[in-house]
């Protein structure tokens, strides 16, 4: 097939997107998922509602999710990122619900 | 008569204060706590060099902890009879970072296997590897071997599955919606087995559960299991046994799953006569979770009880079999007794635990 060129705009627009297929800039969504490295590309709905869109199936007290959310990046905008940016955010707090006044401040 | 009583109650006591076992959990920010079973007490809070635990397995000998960690991507080993760290380090440089969660030992204790991967930043951009499976030598500290996973066994949340070794060290098992035997000197998959829709039994969507931990050894995987047969689509919950050296599945039907629920795992007595599992319905504001107290023996719940559950928990049996745990999402252990169901006492561990989970030890 390298030999061959194309000659009109519908032959043109077929090779472009078999090349496009071959390029190393893979979209997030194609399969299998490509998960760059950090919390970017969660997009989770805002601190903090449950699956049912209220706040009835939170946690409760809402403290007791903070640190898995920390860890997880489920909330990545309004937690801070235990992977990259804020490791050390919770290491003068071991307990979020009754200490919480000891996390640290963050930033941006 | 009474004396008598109070030397009998004695010497219960006494007995079990003997057989105490000792509770391990990973908990924020870096901690490793130990509680003594018998009194909840926590008699330490192991500090762990690389950062927040995520997951935990017990050697096969039950002599040590391997334990993973996120904040440097590191592992810690704990001796269970000292209670002390035996090996620790960091897989992270400062241009190299890698990512897993959960893995398991070689029978030597030399080797690590998991599911990995590698994000390097060089000179102009950083670059993702794919998802690899993964040997890291405990004792250089360091990842020797990696293979890329097959396009076909990539999943997202690659490394959590639930992984056992053969006997002899030779074959890894991820075991996941399906079981991927690996060899572990090629690192290559070499079989794919399916028991969506296993032969001779009746019955499909097999799919696998968190292991049951009480019922851990070296030579199986025991999980709980849900499936339903091809006709009317009566759905079942039982405990399935995976065997490592015949490559094979054993069904054991306990009764029928719940309709509209869920089923937060399903916990065993070591004579296998008793089960218990937490069955919930509805979700979020509206969600009710009932303890189920199972006979297997004639495969009849013996009793059920209703109580305040979290949105996010973890369900555990005592070391001794006495005790129900509710914990996960917060600082606290919730205890039921197993019998009647019944809240006991709640115990304060002064950290918020992680999804690690616990191991108990005699």
């Amino acid at each position: 097939m390298k030999h061959l060129k194309p000659l009109n705009k519908k032959a043109l627009r077929i090779e472009e997107t078999i090349s496009s297929t071959e390029e190393d800039v893979i979209a997030l969504q194609q399969k299998p998922m490509h998960t760059p490295m950090g919390c970017s590309i969660s997009f989770s709905p805002g601190w903090e509602v449950d699956a049912g869109g209220g706040t009835a199936g939170l946690c409760q007290p809402a403290e007791r999710d903070i640190y898995d959310c920390y860890v997880t990046c489920f909330w990545p905008v309004q937690v801070p990122d235990h992977v990259n940016y804020s490791p050390d955010w919770a290491s003068n707090c071991a307990t979020a619900a009754k200490d919480w006044r000891s996390l640290d401040i963050i930033f941006p | 008569m009474k004396k008598l009583g109070f030397c009998i109650a004695a010497l219960l006591a006494g007995s079990t204060a003997a057989h105490a076992s000792t509770l391990f959990m990973g908990s924020y920010p870096d901690k490793m706590l130990v509680m003594d079973e018998a009194t909840g007490a926590i008699k330490d809070r192991i500090t762990l060099a690389s950062g927040l635990p995520t997951s935990m397995r017990l050697s096969n000998d039950k002599a040590k902890i391997y334990i993973t960690t996120i904040t440097t991507s590191g592992i810690e080993v704990i001796d269970t009879k000292t209670k002390k760290v035996v090996n620790s380090f960091s897989l992270n440089t400062p241009t190299v970072r890698y990512r897993f969660n959960g893995g398991v030992p070689d029978p030597t204790g030399r080797y690590f296997y998991t599911m990995i991967q590698k994000f390097e930043k060089l000179n102009d951009r950083y670059t993702v590897s794919p998802q690899m499976f993964g040997v890291i030598d405990l004792a250089k500290k360091a990842v020797i071997r990696t293979a890329d996973v097959p396009d076909e066994d990539v999943r997202n949340g690659a490394g959590r599955g639930n992984y056992m070794l053969s006997a002899d060290g030779k074959t890894l098992f991820l075991i996941r919606d399906k079981v991927l035997v690996i060899d572990t000197g090629e690192l290559k998959v070499k079989d794919r087995l399916e028991f969506s829709k296993p032969e001779a039994t009746g019955i499909e969507g097999v799919s696998f559960g968190g292991g049951v931990e009480t019922l851990r050894n070296p030579n199986e995987y025991v999980s709980l299991f849900n499936a339903q047969d091809p006709y009317i689509r009566n759905k079942i919950f039982g405990v399935g046994r995976f065997d490592l050296a015949t490559k094979t599945f054993a069904f054991h039907p306990i009764g029928p799953a719940p309709v509209s629920g869920g089923m937060a795992g399903l916990q065993v007595s070591a004579d296998m006569k008793e089960g218990w599992t937490v069955v919930t319905q509805e979700k979020v504001g509206n969600k009710r979770c009932e303890f189920w107290h199972i006979d297997l023996t004639t495969n009849l719940v013996k009793n059920k009880a209703e109580f305040p559950c979290r949105t996010r928990f973890q369900f555990g049996l005592s070391g001794d079999g006495k005790m129900l745990y509710i914990y996960g999402a917060s600082y606290d252990i919730e205890m039921y007794d197993t019998q009647t169901l019944q809240h006991i006492k709640t115990v304060d561990l002064g950290n918020d635990t992680t999804g690690a989970g616990m191991i108990i030890t005699q």
